[in-house]
């Protein structure tokens, strides 16, 4: 039996930095890490008892689901399309639009919100209070066996914390442990090189954004997929005009497992995503202003990579899809490994 | 360093909103501060003027005009000059902007008994309101040589101590 007070101990590369976020009043324990595992992967978390966080976040696709929209308790499509949950621990604000401060926030949405998961948290405490095992297990956790909203978010927040992919080709590229072949070299310097025509440097400008050793970064950019927003994007929390549109940086961390891609899954491919930036967007003042006047030819708009290129980049991205990751048993269904 | 804006001045920059809501169109500054500050567009030309040329990445110079952010922070009653020794060397200005965009200053950076180094809030460029996506309030670091830290859509300086 692990003690109440364990820690929960967190393993990460030097080079992905301590920018990490952990409440005080949550740090990570075994125990509640193990709860929030369980939750994770319970039907009674939403109103009908047929849907849990996994039906919408599966292991083995990064923790999405494959689908444009996932489908809720009551039948209906949610808005946008289902979020990889990889390196969360990195991450204070969640959602598309970035709606939630913290995990222990953010969890509270898709439990309540009456087209996904469909039930109060009151409801949800005492429906678990009544199932055997989840009293003494909460005990455990958090030193009492009275069930709250509060403690079912600490816990899966705990868990959620504990999604680390760091162990992809790149990262062990950046180790020293791994060769690239000539096209993920060539994808690789294209994704971070920022084009300079006048200097005759091609690019793909793909880092500004998707920065640093995670591919992620903590910002809201209008990518230039619209000029009628039928979605207000960043500007629904901000009630700000000029975030229309504005939408999470998300993480290409195992990207090649995660489609469709964008906020709305409007992109089937990779192959899509990449003719997007290369050559559709939309020239509007709404724009990142780091999209803007990106051009790989003087006097030009637009990056026009050429179609080798293209392939370069996702031959790169491969390079971040983490198969220890997607089939780790700590992060798996822990009822279906005890059977 | 002596308080150059004076008492009455000040009444021309908004208070805090009580929702704390940051919005494009205002500036607050906060934190380890003497006189916390919402800054318009309007309350900007308050302050004192600055300009300065840079060359954007495509190696084209533009002139930037706009305030000093020095001049922001002694309004704001932040330890600067004589003040700044001891504790107050541990601390630092962090600058938010609107898509999340986050860059940091050392108040000795900034201070020009230290390192002096100009930083300006700009809002007009070649005598142009900054464009949308940039503006209203820019960050203009003319001496720095990589453009990181010029950040767009300024909406927040907070002062604060390193603690580690």
């Amino acid at each position: 039996m692990h003690n109440l007070q364990e820690p929960y101990k967190l393993e990460y590369p030097a080079n992905f930095g301590n920018m990490i976020y952990i409440p005080a009043d949550n740090p990570l324990t075994v125990a509640g890490v193990e709860l929030g595992r369980k939750l994770f992967y319970e039907t009674a978390l939403s109103g009908n008892n047929q849907l849990s966080c996994a039906s919408c976040h599966k292991q083995e696709l990064a923790f999405t689901d494959g689908k444009q929209f996932s489908t809720g308790v009551d039948g209906s499509s949610t808005k946008r399309n289902s979020m990889a949950l990889v390196n969360l621990l990195w991450t204070d604000n969640f959602f598309w639009d970035g709606r939630a401060k913290g995990l222990e926030q953010q969890v509270k949405f898709p439990l309540e919100d009456q087209h996904e998961m469909g039930q109060s948290l009151n409801i949800l405490s005492r429906k678990l209070s009544e199932i055997r095992s989840y009293p003494g297990l909460f005990r455990k956790a958090f030193g009492t066996a009275t069930i709250s909203g509060e403690l079912i978010a600490k816990a899966l927040a705990q868990f959620e914390r504990t999604l680390i992919s760091s162990n992809s080709p790149y990262d062990q590229y950046l180790a020293g442990k791994y060769s690239p072949d000539s096209s993920q070299l060539r994808g690789m310097k294209l994704f971070f090189i920022n084009p300079q025509p006048e200097k005759g440097i091609r690019g793909g400008a793909c880092g500004h954004c998707h920065s640093g050793v995670k591919t992620t970064s903590q910002l809201y950019h209008n990518t230039g997929l619209d000029t009628i927003f039928t979605d207000g994007g960043r500007a629904d929390v901000t009630g700000q005009t000029t975030d229309k549109g504005r939408f999470r940086v998300a993480t290409l961390r195992n990207i090649t497992l995660t489609s469709p891609y964008m906020h709305d899954g409007r992109f089937k491919s990779l192959n899509e995503v990449l003719d997007h930036y290369s050559d559709h967007i939309d020239e509007q003042p709404k724009l990142s202003p780091f999209l803007k006047d990106l051009s790989n030819q003087k006097n030009t708009k637009g990056l026009r990579l050429t179609l080798q290129e293209k392939e370069d980049i996702i031959q790169f991205l491969q390079m971040l899809t983490d198969s220890t990751f997607i089939k780790d048993p700590r992060f798996s269904n822990p009822s279906l490994i005890s059977q | 360093m002596k308080h150059k804006i004076a008492g009455a001045i000040l009444l021309t920059i908004l208070s805090l909103t009580t929702s704390g809501q940051t919005g494009q169109g205002t500036l607050t500054v906060k934190g380890e501060v003497g006189l916390p500050l919402t800054i318009t567009t309007a309350g900007l030309s308050e302050f004192r003027h600055a300009e300065a040329n840079m060359k954007d990445r495509e190696g084209n110079m533009h002139k930037y005009t706009g305030v000093s952010v020095l001049s922001i922070l002694d309004s704001a009653k932040v330890t600067l000059g004589k003040q700044l020794r001891g504790e107050h060397l541990k601390k630092y200005l962090l600058v938010k902007c609107a898509d999340g965009y986050q860059v940091l200053f050392s108040l000795a950076e900034l201070d020009p008994d230290f390192g002096n180094k100009t930083v300006i809030l700009a809002d007009r460029v070649d005598g142009k309101p900054l464009p949308e996506g940039k503006g209203p309030f820019r960050l203009i670091i003319p001496d720095d040589k990589a453009l990181a830290r010029n950040s767009y859509e300024v909406i927040e300086m907070i002062v604060s101590f390193a603690k580690d």
